[in-house]
């Protein structure tokens, strides 16, 4: 019977140790470096929005708890600021199927002790190198799941992949009660995507959190600009004000509904950035033995298109079909490569897009999301690829072929 | 291979609860020493298993064994599910459960031998 260590309790390691309990004949012990009460009693960690094909990973597997609860996101609206803060631009695409974000606090507590109930082992501890290097060889697999901690250092960075060496944005976020609905579609919930040109963008995020349903503030400021003014750690309501004057700056139709908002708890607020990276998904440790990344371990995207946990479980999609699909071969470094290689497919093109987006839109992307004010055609398929990714390079990313299509519609 | 004729017991139906927190204050003990098991054990197990004859700390065995306190939790919490050895409460909760101390006991006179 295979034994399958996985370090790290997020998306990807999660839904992996809860899909692989569903079949007969593996151990699978996993490692989180915290307990369910103190995940959910600490920050938030991401705005986790997840389209409709990872969805519905977690529906194959009976992981979507909160489904009937959150809020469904069935639109995805862009909206550009002029200079003198009106709005040069604004639409909306509607999705084929809803999107949803359920707060990582509520989902990662549940799911470890769901996978506890389901019989898997959990060990509460924070993992180092050295205890991986003595563990490995007990394992016939181990799957490092932990996210962009340290333990990344395991895995060489692919320079060649990897086109930054810094990062793109300067993250803050906001969770919050109390945004006053949508005046331009009352009758449905939207991804909102406010393009501040020169200094960054504004997500705003329809989720379910720790006390029910919630909006979330979302900036992406371009480093060393206006919007990067969180590095001083502030307390989280003059975090929250912080947002709310950059947004009443530059966004002043965004800021109209936000002027009674609260925060949804004291953990609700967030700020950072990290750079983009792919890395060597086969990691060695110093006894020899082989380890294999997955997920932000190996591909990290910037959050600007939103699709970290969409990755995530779109990677542990593909490394269960390979473990099982392995039977009881041994997982040496060349199933690992391949195991890889195979979720790498569809990733690549999610990295390529994603870092395509962080660079100041070309002519062909400008003209692109012009139409589609004009052609909802346009904005449905702009909207949809945030689900599957891999369309884009079809019409979106190449002005040839994006002159091609907009002349088809 | 670990041998087959050990049969997991548990508190809780063959699965160790992170309530057990494995903290490096908690203590274990091996609530009846088998030598057939301890020779089943890989070399790390059983190392583990050996020290805590007598009962000894997390902190103590990880400290004592030079190994990295991550794979003495792992290795204490696969011990625990098969019933080789016993994650101590702390005292206080212990003395307030008396049908926790009857499943226990019920557990060890089960223990395979
Ligand atoms: C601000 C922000 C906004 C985002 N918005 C979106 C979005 O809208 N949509 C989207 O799809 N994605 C989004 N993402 C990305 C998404 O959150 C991540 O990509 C996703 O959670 C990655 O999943 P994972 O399983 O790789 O890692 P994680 O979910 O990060 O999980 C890693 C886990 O490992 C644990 N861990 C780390 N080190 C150790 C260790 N040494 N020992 C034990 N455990 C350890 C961590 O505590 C954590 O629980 C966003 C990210 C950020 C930062």
């Amino acid at each position: 019977m295979p034994k399958i260590l996985i370090v790290g309790a997020g998306q990807s390691g999660l839904q992996l140790g809860l899909s692989l309990l569903e079949n007969d004949g593996y151990e699978v012990t996993l490692m989180s470096a915290r307990t369910p009460d103190e995940i959910r009693a600490g920050r938030v960690m991401s705005t986790q929005c997840m389209f409709h094909l990872a969805l519905e990973h977690e529906r194959e597997h009976g992981l979507n708890f909160w489904e009937a609860e959150t809020v469904k996101v069935e639109g995805l609206g862009v909206s550009i600021a002029a200079p003198d803060s009106s709005r040069a631009l604004d639409w909306v695409g509607k999705l084929d199927n809803y999107a949803q974000s359920v707060d990582q606090r509520v989902k990662m507590a549940g799911w470890l002790e769901k996978f506890e109930e389901r019989g898997g082992k959990l060990i509460i501890h924070g993992v180092t190198t050295s205890d991986l290097n003595s563990l490995a060889g007990m394992y016939d697999l181990v799957v490092v799941a932990a996210g962009k901690g340290e333990l990344v250092q395991l895995f060489d960075r692919i320079p060649e992949l990897s086109p930054y060496t810094q990062p793109q944005r300067a993250l803050s976020l906001a969770y919050v009660h109390g945004l006053k609905p949508r005046p331009e579609h009352p009758d449905f919930s939207a991804v909102r995507f406010n393009i501040i040109p020169g200094v960054g963008e504004l997500f705003i995020i329809p989720a379910y959190t720790l006390s029910g349903n919630c909006e979330i503030l979302f900036f992406e400021g371009i480093p060393g600009g206006p919007l990067d003014v969180f590095t001083d750690n502030p307390d989280p309501q003059e975090h929250l004000d912080r947002i709310l004057s950059l947004m009443r700056q530059y966004l002043p139709w965004e800021y109209d509904r936000a002027t009674e908002v609260e925060l949804t708890d004291s953990r609700a607020t967030l700020a950072g950035g990290y750079t983009p990276v792919v890395r060597n998904a086969v990691g060695e440790l110093p006894s020899g033995h082989a380890v294999l990344g997955m997920a932000d371990v190996v591909v990290a995207n910037d959050p600007i298109t939103g699709q970290g946990s969409n990755n995530a479980s779109k990677c542990a999609a593909s490394y269960l079909d390979s473990i099982l699909a392995n039977g009881d071969k041994p997982f040496d470094r060349q199933w690992m490569k391949g195991a890889f290689d195979k979720y790498w497919e569809y990733a690549q093109h999610v990295t390529i897009w994603t870092n395509a987006m962080l660079q100041p839109p070309p002519p062909h992307v400008l003209e692109i999301i012009g139409t589609a004010a004009a052609k909802p055609a346009v904005a449905r398929r702009f909207a949809n690829g945030f689900q599957d990714p891999s369309d884009f390079q079809h019409w979106f990313l190449d002005p040839d072929k994006a002159a091609a299509y907009l002349a088809s519609v | 291979m670990r041998s087959r004729r050990v049969r997991p017991y548990t508190l809780t139906g063959g699965r160790t609860r992170s309530k057990h927190h494995l903290l490096v204050e908690t203590l274990i003990s091996v609530p009846s020493y088998d030598p057939v098991l301890a020779e089943a054990l890989m070399p790390e197990s059983r190392a583990i298993y050996e020290r805590a004859r007598t009962r000894a700390s997390i902190a103590e065995l990880s400290a004592g064994l030079t190994m990295p306190l991550g794979v003495v939790r792992v290795l204490i919490s696969d011990l625990a599910t098969q019933g080789a050895v016993y994650i101590h409460s702390t005292a206080h909760t212990y003395s307030h459960d008396l049908s926790l101390l009857e499943r226990v006991l019920d557990g060890l006179k089960r223990l395979p031998v």
